[in-house]
């Protein structure tokens, strides 16, 4: 049977081509992924061991709270620990650290580099021991006295920076001018992954970017022939064990590369969920294919099982023909993953987002669960047509070809009904429920629910197909009657096709909606929220200083400004993110709802919002036990509920507060609110200036400009996710032109009849394009009526989170369907090519 | 050539075929299809052409209809020298002007009888001549199938239905490769009758391939090929006659 297997599939090479192209993309793009993370992954590893070469131990403060993206959050440690470690016996060197954010600023008083989305604006102390400092000046000598600093070279070549030369560095306080006194490299490479690299000597460092009197690490070298072990034990022995931790060289590097790790893997399962998108779409492609294909080799089958072949035969041979082409396109897919994979890094760097990657890491991992999954959802896509090969009796060998036939359509109704409704019971229980099965649920419920309508699809084929064809037919005559007679024929190919679509289309209706929803949820909490004219937004990974709101407090025409800070505290046993404002100033700024108690106690208490505060029973005049990471912890008095959290988070305290507990006491951003008949202009051009001069990484924006920087954002994700679902999009629209290609071969002899009566080759080549537009159309409107369910159930979900309004972006959703007609145009563009290709006698007799 | 041509409108011919010949493959493997054939279709005639498989008559038929070139030679349509046609012409040159009767598989499966009827003049985006088109149903008797599609039609009716839309767009000349070659005897005489019909009550000018001495029987006229050549001809057939000279072809 096997020999039979082989022969089919060469007799059907183009359609297995196309198939094979279907599971081909959606490996490709996982392995692809996976790959990308791998060499990630590698390059951060080796940057690590580099960085941490001549380190043997490290002594920090405890970890106080872990986040959700690794790392932790810890305090520093006082600097006086430095002659403690170094007065240990086996201690070679050792030295104070201290690293925070610097931003270099060039000559026109712009930020250097791309701060917006790329790599880190690193500031630290330098090395002054060889073996502790991954960097080697190139020129000038080591930055030494509060004036001085070493930048890297990369910085140095963008900026047209050299030794000797001034440059403005931000810091936490305003900008201030420093000379370079060198250049430096980072091993081989002129900065460490594009980073910009500002380093002080340590005092200056302390001063700048720390705290003085305190550093971050102390980092030890151990006297020659004492290995890590030994030396971070008789550290340990000498400090107290209940504040700070030595870890050596070795499991130091190993925490970064873990942290790394975590960090990567949330994004390395961003993009396999699309992966998997495409390769469930693939899946519906791989059943449609088989499907036909075993419809239209009904005889030939037939007759093998009328010369003795047995069902279970008759299966394998079909299923042989689904492991050979998985196995196939699973092992193209991997090959030409490696390209997606450099693809990958330049779709993430044209959306800003800059990813060392060096060399190319292939693991095991990688190629067996790449071939293993292709091939698996080859086989299990046709698993079903396999069956219905198998039951083909052996009589048919003698009947005209047997087209596929619909079950009962009333059965089919309430299976697919049922389905549905399962798959949206639970996406629903998903959305609701919270912890770590809400997303999966989310996820399976979304995939339950489109096998759902693919299953009503033959079902509801018929009514859509009438009223999508009908403008059509009215329209292009002829042509539009019998492409939409066409797509009616067969109503369970005609919606197995769409189903693909419906997929993609879905999912990006889903994300439309859902965005929009979001872009005028956050507009309406700003109008309703947000009392502040003007924002100085900082730098959204380090902050800005909190001398900005002070010289913005002076600024003529300023009613009121706040800094707001954000942090981590322990509330209730989690990690919670809390939020400081200026209680005297925060009514002038923002509304969130007070619904009990009042702010004006803030200075001294904590305010939570109504939701939490109802679920735990406190009650105003309550005490709340907050742990900080640094200072342990406080009892704060909760002085009030208020019921907006998307304004200021779930924990609001004050900047006091604030201050007493973190060492690092930086804005987020600066809110303003201006005097009553201020001259709006003429504040906005003096806050402008001081923003140009001292604080080059601020945007000072306006209400309107603050909603439309709001909307960016959103629409940045919102592109990258169109641009990954493009995929599933892209293979839901081969699948329409595999379809048809399989249906022109179906009816070589009517077209033939066709052009023999007169129909032109240009009539043809439009019945086809309509057919596969009327194809695209329905598995569009059913995939945007799965989309708006989605948007629509999600929504509702996040009501807590700010999202007051569910928005059905019309204007986007019918550009969604005029795409999706054209993609239906571009996949019949082939099959089109081809029907009217036919040499008119040879179609005619054809069997 | 074009003096000929010309005639043929006057002369009351349909069609025409002069020194054609088609050659299939090349060299050794070189087959002559038509060897130089010279024929002619007189207007409002039924004519058959009979041969010996092999002998070249589908060919003909397929070259004097426009669905195959000529290696040499010309044909003749009504006035129209296919050879200078591309095939978007011939393909408005069959819509407008041939009609066609298969041996199976006429008619588009997705289409009623009575759409199938009007295929031709649906694609030139015409409507057809109404009281034409109600001579032509009722003379194949489908009036009252008309809204039915092919699959619920037997053999007979849509053989009748291609018939029908041979007829309806009043073409110059009428081909029918055996039409009756997939009936049996009783509904393919009725066919036979009709096509007759179309001739002496409507006017139509049939030729028809066909292997069956019976149903050229009907014809006014019987040309034979072997060979590719045209060897003989039989005015006012009679079955027997047919048969008789079809032996002496085949010894």
């Amino acid at each position: 049977m096997f020999k039979t297997t082989i022969k089919g599939l060469l007799a059907q090479k183009l359609r297995f081509a196309l198939t094979g192209l279907a599971v081909l993309l959606g490996v490709s793009f996982m392995a692809g992924t996976m790959i990308l993370t791998d060499t990630v992954k590698a390059s951060f590893d080796g940057l690590f061991t580099e960085v941490n070469r001549g380190t043997d131990a490290v002594v920090r403060a405890k970890g106080a709270l872990s986040s959700d993206f690794g790392g932790e959050t810890r305090g520093r440690v006082p600097e006086t620990l430095v002659d403690t470690v170094s007065a240990v016996p086996g201690v070679g060197q050792a030295e104070g650290f201290v690293q925070g954010f610097a931003q270099l600023v060039d000559r026109k008083g712009k930020a250097l580099g791309n701060p917006d989305q790329g790599a880190p604006t690193l500031g630290m102390s330098w090395g002054r021991t060889q073996s502790l400092n991954p960097f080697r000046l190139s020129s000038g000598h080591a930055p030494d006295g509060p004036t001085e600093v070493v930048i890297d070279r990369g910085s140095a070549k963008k900026g047209h920076f050299k030794a000797g030369d001034k440059i403005k560095v931000l810091t936490k306080g305003p900008t201030r001018e420093f000379t370079v006194a060198g250049i430096a490299r980072f091993g081989d490479a002129d900065s460490p992954l594009g980073a910009s690299i500002a380093s002080f000597d340590l005092a200056t460092a302390q001063q700048v970017i720390g705290e003085p009197g305190t550093v971050d690490q102390v980092v030890a070298v151990a006297d020659s022939g004492l290995s890590q072990d030994k030396l971070a034990a008789a550290i340990r022995d000498a400090l107290p064990a209940d504040s700070v931790e030595v870890l050596t060289g070795a499991q130091y590097t190993k925490e970064n590369q873990s942290d790394i790790g975590k960090g990567l893997s949330f994004f390395n399962a961003f993009l396999l969920t699309f992966a998997m998108v495409a390769l469930f779409v693939g899946a519906f492609i791989i059943y449609n294919t088989f499907g036909i294909v075993v419809a239209q080799r009904t005889r030939e089958l037939a007759l093998l099982r009328a010369l003795g072949a047995s069902r279970r035969q008759v299966l394998r041979s079909v299923l042989g023909e689904a492991v050979v082409v998985g196995l196939v396109a699973s092992f193209a897919g991997l090959v030409v993953g490696i390209g997606v994979a450099s693809g990958l890094k330049a779709l993430l760097q044209a959306l800003g987002i800059d990813i060392p990657a060096t060399g190319t890491v292939i693991k095991t991992g990688t190629v067996v669960v790449s071939m293993l999954t292709g091939t698996l959802v080859t086989v299990f896509s046709a698993v079903m047509p396999a069956r219905r090969a198998g039951r083909i009796a052996p009589v048919a060998a003698m009947r005209d070809v047997a087209v596929e036939n619909t079950s009962r359509s009333t059965r089919r109704a309430v299976a697919g009904a049922v389905v549905t409704g399962l798959g949206a019971l639970l996406l629903v229980a998903g959305l609701v429920g919270s912890g770590g099965s809400a997303l999966p649920k989310v996820g399976l419920g979304a995939a339950v629910m489109f096998v759902g309508v693919a299953v009503l699809g033959p079902v509801l084929a018929r009514p859509l197909t009438l009223a999508l064809g009908w403008p059509i037919a009215r329209l292009r005559g002829v042509s539009g009657a019998l492409a939409k007679q066409n797509a009616l024929r067969n109503p369970k190919r005609t919606s197995a096709t769409a189903a693909a679509l419906t997929v993609g289309v879905g999912l990006v209706g889903f994300i439309t909606i859902f965005a929009a929803s979001a872009k005028v949820s956050i507009n309406d909490t700003i109008d309703k929220a947000m009392r502040a004219d003007l924002v100085l937004q900082g730098h959204f990974s380090s902050g800005v200083s909190p001398a900005l709101a002070d010289s913005v407090r002076k600024v003529d025409g300023v009613d009121s400004a706040s800094g707001i800070r954000v942090g981590q505290a322990e509330i209730d046993g989690g990690t919670k993110q809390i939020t400081a404002v200026d209680p005297a100033s925060i009514a002038n700024l923002f509304d969130v709802g007070i619904t009990a108690g009042s702010l004006t106690g803030l200075d001294k208490g904590i305010a939570v919002y109504t939701g939490i505060a109802d679920q735990q029973h406190w009650k105003v005049g309550d005490v709340l036990h907050v742990r900080f990471p640094e200072t342990g912890v406080k009892d704060l008095a909760l002085v009030a509920t208020f019921d907006r959290k998307d304004v200021a988070g779930n924990y609001v305290v004050s900047t006091g507060t604030y201050d007493a507990n973190f060492a690092d006491h930086l804005d987020f951003a600066v809110y303003v609110k201006l005097a009553k008949g201020a001259d709006g202009a003429g504040v906005r051009t003096q806050l402008q200036r001081i923003v140009d001069t001292d604080y080059p990484s601020v945007k000072l924006q306006d209400r309107t400009e603050f909603k439309k920087a709001q909307a960016r954002q959103i629409d940045q994700m919102l592109n990258l996710i169109y641009a990954l679902l493009l995929l599933a999009v892209l293979i839901a629209v081969i699948g329409i032109a595999n379809t048809l290609a399989l249906s022109i071969y179906e009816r070589t002899r009517e077209l033939g009849l066709l052009r023999a009566v007169g129909m032109t080759r240009g009539q043809l080549r439009s019945t086809v394009r309509w057919e596969s537009v009327i194809i695209a159309l329905f598995g569009t409107v059913l995939g945007l009526v799965i989309g708006a369910f989605f948007g629509w159930s999600m929504v509702k979900a996040l009501a807590d989170e700010g999202f007051t309004t569910f928005r059905l972006p019309v204007g986007s959703l019918l550009t969604v369907a005029v795409l999706a007609a054209l993609a239906g145009v571009a996949a019949a563009i082939g099959p089109a090519r081809r029907s009217a290709k036919l040499d008119v006698l040879a179609a005619i007799s054809a069997p | 050539m074009t003096i000929l041509a010309g005639s043929t409108e006057t002369t009351g011919v349909a069609a025409r075929a002069a020194h054609a010949v088609k050659v299939y493959g090349k060299g050794d493997t070189e087959v002559r299809a038509l060897d130089g054939v010279t024929v002619e279709f007189a207007r409002g005639a039924f004519t058959a052409i009979m041969g010996p498989s092999g002998s070249g008559k589908s060919t003909l038929m397929h070259c004097l209809a426009g669905l195959d070139s000529l290696t040499s030679g010309q044909v003749v349509i009504g006035g129209t020298d296919l050879s200078t046609l591309d095939d978007k012409r011939l393909t408005v040159l069959r819509r407008d002007r041939v009609g066609f009767v298969f041996q199976s598989y006429n008619l588009v499966p997705t289409l009623t009888a009575l759409e199938n009827i009007v295929l031709p003049a649906t694609l030139a985006g015409r409507k057809p001549d109404q009281a034409w088109l109600d001579n032509v149903i009722d003379t194949v008797r489908l009036r009252d199938r008309l809204t039915h599609r092919p699959s619920e039609l037997s053999g007979g009716q849509q053989q009748r239905v291609a018939v029908a839309r041979a007829m309806a767009g009043q073409p110059d000349i009428i081909f029918a490769d055996e039409p009756t070659g997939n009936l049996d005897s009783r509904t393919g005489t009725e066919i036979l009758d009709f096509m007759r019909k179309a001739v002496d009550e409507l006017g139509q000018t049939v030729v028809m391939v066909t292997h069956d001495p019976v149903a050229a029987a009907h014809a006014d006229r019987v040309v034979f090929l072997a060979d590719g050549r045209v060897v003989d001809e039989l005015l006012e057939p009679t079955a027997e006659g047919v048969l008789d000279r079809m032996k002496k072809l085949g010894d």
